[in-house]
């Protein structure tokens, strides 16, 4: 279990939407005693996800469904959180993680209908370079729901450290073990 | 004469506190060289912040759902910034 005092926390794009869906009740009571106490903490790369994904799928929606999906995005921007910005350290630092492992370590994701094509998946590996940049940079632990590609990058942190100078390493939390 | 902000301002009153609980704040204030008073008001702007920020939490809770609520299982990967598409084996 993870003390919510112990925070602030970044979230990762995936958790930060787990955290919030979430029914279970240990993981709403976690998730309000974290919010009386800190805000959530994001990458801006997280902003842009998310609001890309609300933008792709207004196009894809029409009349009432449209309007419903207005109302999740003006809801989501107006909610109060703390937005890391890609500054020039975090850039640095998100190219040598793109550096070292410049090929997703998992592969595109599917459902039974679509698929993720292999362009946005490298798309979406940069970004997941971005948001762990802002963590190693900010100091922040990261709150993830995607073991796969964080670990990777930690252990590429961990491998070339000189490459991360008196940074890291990258502090990792599961989702999953925040209870 | 200098006014005080409302939150400084203070008004005499007379309260009925839990014994057990008054012992314990008159230790403390022992303990702090303070008066009951000052112990007091802090256990009381403690309880109400926390108070507040249960409060607030709830309310963006509430806000957080309503931001992500109703979608599929795919419109919520697509809001991850998992970009999904028809599959090249359904377009043919």
């Amino acid at each position: 279990m993870i003390d919510p005092a112990s925070g602030p926390f970044l979230f990762d794009t995936s958790a930060e939407s787990w955290l919030a869906r979430n029914d279970h009740p240990e993981i709403h009571r976690w998730m309000r005693a974290y919010l009386s106490r800190h805000l959530v903490n994001v990458a801006a790369v997280t902003v842009l996800e998310r609001i890309r994904g609300y933008a792709l799928l207004w196009r894809r929606a029409r009349g009432d469904a449209r309007e419903r999906i207005e109302a999740m995005r003006v809801a989501y921007l107006a909610l109060p959180r703390r937005v890391w910005t890609l500054d020039e350290a975090s850039a640095v630092v998100a190219s040598e993680i793109m550096a070292l492992l410049p090929q997703p370590p998992t592969p595109e994701r599917r459902t039974h209908r679509l698929a993720e094509s292999r362009r946005e998946r490298l798309v979406r590996w940069r970004f997941d370079a971005m948001i762990a940049a802002t963590s190693l940079v900010a100091g922040t632990p990261l709150v993830h729901n995607n073991a796969g590609d964080f670990e990777a990058i930690r252990g590429a942190i961990e491998r070339w450290p000189q490459r991360f100078p008196k940074l890291g390493p990258l502090e990792l939390i599961r989702c999953g073990s925040l209870v | 004469m200098r006014r005080l902000s409302p939150e400084r301002r203070k008004r005499r009153t007379t309260l009925t506190l839990p014994m057990d609980a008054l012992r314990q704040a008159e230790q403390i204030a022992r303990d702090r060289r303070v008066n009951l008073s000052s112990v007091v008001s802090e256990v009381i702007a403690e309880g109400l912040r926390t108070h507040t920020a249960a409060a607030r939490s709830g309310q963006i809770m509430n806000s957080y759902r309503r931001a992500f609520t109703g979608l599929t299982p795919e419109e919520t990967m697509i809001l991850d910034g998992i970009v999904l598409a028809p599959s090249a084996s359904r377009k043919r």
